[in-house]
């Protein structure tokens, strides 16, 4: 974890964001079945449906009427997050639904976004999946740039690359902005958009560009802290005919260009036996376990535990 | 983070001071594959004019680096910059156009092969023939050779590795649509050598309309 982020301790559980730009890209079907495979390679395994405005993880995972979710925090009704910590059939696996939100929770004020966020950091996990909601909202944003950490799941298609290089674009202007704190940024902003009206939105490193001209310390610094981002890529629905190599050629660009460290960590492979698993409310990679999908998810869940499923349930 | 602008040839293909032509070619090749304008990874990261301005500069660098003289010029600026240690500078053979091929195809040759087969059709066909008893060459004349010898312009892109709307550029006498007169000099030769011709004379007799 970057030593310049408030929240990383060396207490802290692994914390992944999972993200992508773009709806129907399986964020959380990975996060649910990611958290079932840690789960049974003995980590302590909490997933958080933080996709605010359209919960539906407790779906996947098949708990369809869950008792208690996130808002009973915000709303004051339970005084810890840990207590509206559900425990899942499967040993090892919690998870903290969305099922209850209201309806205007996905506009969260700032205070009420930073109380989830501490919460979140002082939970008691081996490992913290969030299934974070779709687009570029500062909802969404926060989520991964707090931890300097995030999983962006995207597909082999145009809509699909496109979003997630708009993901990770707004992730890079909030860190720049979090840096510099508002002023500075809104100034900043206003002298790179004189030259390029794109500036903040769609090419966020004129910002860099720019700030290293006039407080070069400051530029190399979140030079630095961009280099630090422990991002991983995660491919999904990939098909035979795709080229497999997409997945690390986004990865090179966008660290080419933008100057940021995005770890390519696999493909998942296209399989409609997904939607027949979602369907009946059941966990795929426990019902096909030995299907290409499954195994391409345990090379992932070995990207982000570093140690072999062997190993980790021997341990 | 280097600005695209401020990489050297090497940086920008990423490429070791000492790569041999094989490993230019691979790298160029991959590169161009990222940065296409067909290319999914890249799309929608780039305006068109950034993609033309990376691939423009690929080009000059994949140019430089195949061809003996210019990279061993390229090199002694590098190493007049303190960027690069003579010792470390590549000492290879000979690194034409045409022996490229060789290096990078040792197993199937095809570029050596082909100009070889059209080589004697060249030689052989009274059109031909006709076209190049004009002592200047268009761009018209160079598809006129290039349709009697039934090769298409993407099977020489692919074995030059130029890109295709360069090679209609030079068969439609668009000059302004190549980077620069340097590249389209080597465009021409790289054209005229793949499908049989002498590059020199088929590059002078062309050049020298926009000279006039």
């Amino acid at each position: 974890m970057n030593s310049t982020n408030p929240y990383s301790s060396d207490f802290m559980p692994h914390i992944w964001p999972i993200g992508g730009g773009k709806g129907g890209t399986g964020k959380s079907f990975l996060t649910s079945n990611m958290g079932i495979l840690l789960a049974r390679q003995g980590f302590k395994t909490l997933l958080i449906d933080a996709d605010l405005g359209a919960p539906n993880l407790h779906t996947i995972v098949g708990l369809p009427n869950p008792a208690i979710s996130l808002s009973d925090f915000l709303n004051k009704r339970v005084p810890t997050l840990q207590e509206t910590v559900l425990e899942m059939p499967i040993h090892n696996l919690f998870l903290i639904s969305g099922a209850k939100n209201k309806l205007d929770i996905a506009n969260l004020a700032h205070e009420q976004k930073m109380k989830v966020l501490r919460a979140v950091s002082r939970l008691d996990y081996d490992y913290i999946l969030l299934d974070l909601g779709t687009g570029t909202s500062f909802n969404t944003i926060d989520f991964f740039t707090i931890w300097d950490s995030g999983i962006f799941v995207c597909n082999p298609e145009p809509t699909s690359i496109e979003n997630i290089y708009r993901l990770i674009r707004s992730v890079y202007a909030r860190k720049i902005r979090q840096v510099l704190k508002i002023d500075r940024f809104r100034s900043l902003a206003e002298k790179a958009e004189a030259q390029n009206p794109d500036a903040t939105i769609h090419h966020p490193e004129y910002l860099l560009d720019m700030l290293k001209t006039i407080d070069p310390e400051q530029g190399a610094k979140i030079e630095r802290i961009l280099k630090s981002f422990q991002f991983k890529l995660v491919l999904n629905q990939v098909r035979r005919q795709d080229n497999p190599k997409i997945g690390a050629l986004v990865c090179k660009i966008v660290e080419k260009h933008l100057g940021m460290r995005i770890q390519f960590i696999g493909n998942v492979s296209f399989d409609e036996r997904v939607h027949e698993a979602v369907c009946r409310k059941e966990s795929f990679v426990d019902q096909y376990s030995y299907s290409q999908a499954t195994l391409d998810l345990k090379v992932i869940i070995k990207a982000i535990t570093g140690v072999t499923e062997e190993q980790a349930v021997a341990s | 983070m280097k600005k695209l602008e401020d990489l050297n040839f090497y940086e920008l293909l990423e490429l070791a001071f000492d790569a041999s032509p094989f490993e230019v070619h691979q790298a160029y090749k991959e590169m161009t594959q990222l940065y296409h304008d067909d290319s999914l990874a890249s799309y929608s990261f780039f305006s068109r004019e950034e993609r033309e301005k990376i691939l423009a500069k690929l080009d000059e660098a994949y140019s430089t680096l195949m061809d003996e003289k210019r990279r061993s010029r390229y090199d002694q600026l590098l190493i007049e910059r303190g960027i690069l240690e003579k010792s470390t500078q590549y000492q290879g053979e000979r690194m034409k156009l045409g022996l490229m091929y060789d290096a990078k195809r040792p197993s199937t040759n095809t570029a050596l092969r082909i100009r070889e087969r059209l080589k004697p059709i060249v030689s052989s066909n009274p059109v031909i023939q006709e076209v190049l008893a004009s002592d200047v060459l268009s761009g018209r004349d160079l598809k006129k050779i290039r349709d009697e010898l039934g090769i298409s312009l993407e099977e020489i892109s692919e074995l030059v590795k130029v890109r295709v709307v360069y090679l209609h550029a030079i068969e439609d006498d668009q000059f302004e649509k190549t980077p620069s007169r340097i590249f389209l000099k080597g465009f021409l030769r790289a054209y005229a050598q793949c499908i049989g011709l002498d590059a020199d004379m088929v590059a002078s007799r062309y050049l020298k309309r926009i000279h006039d």
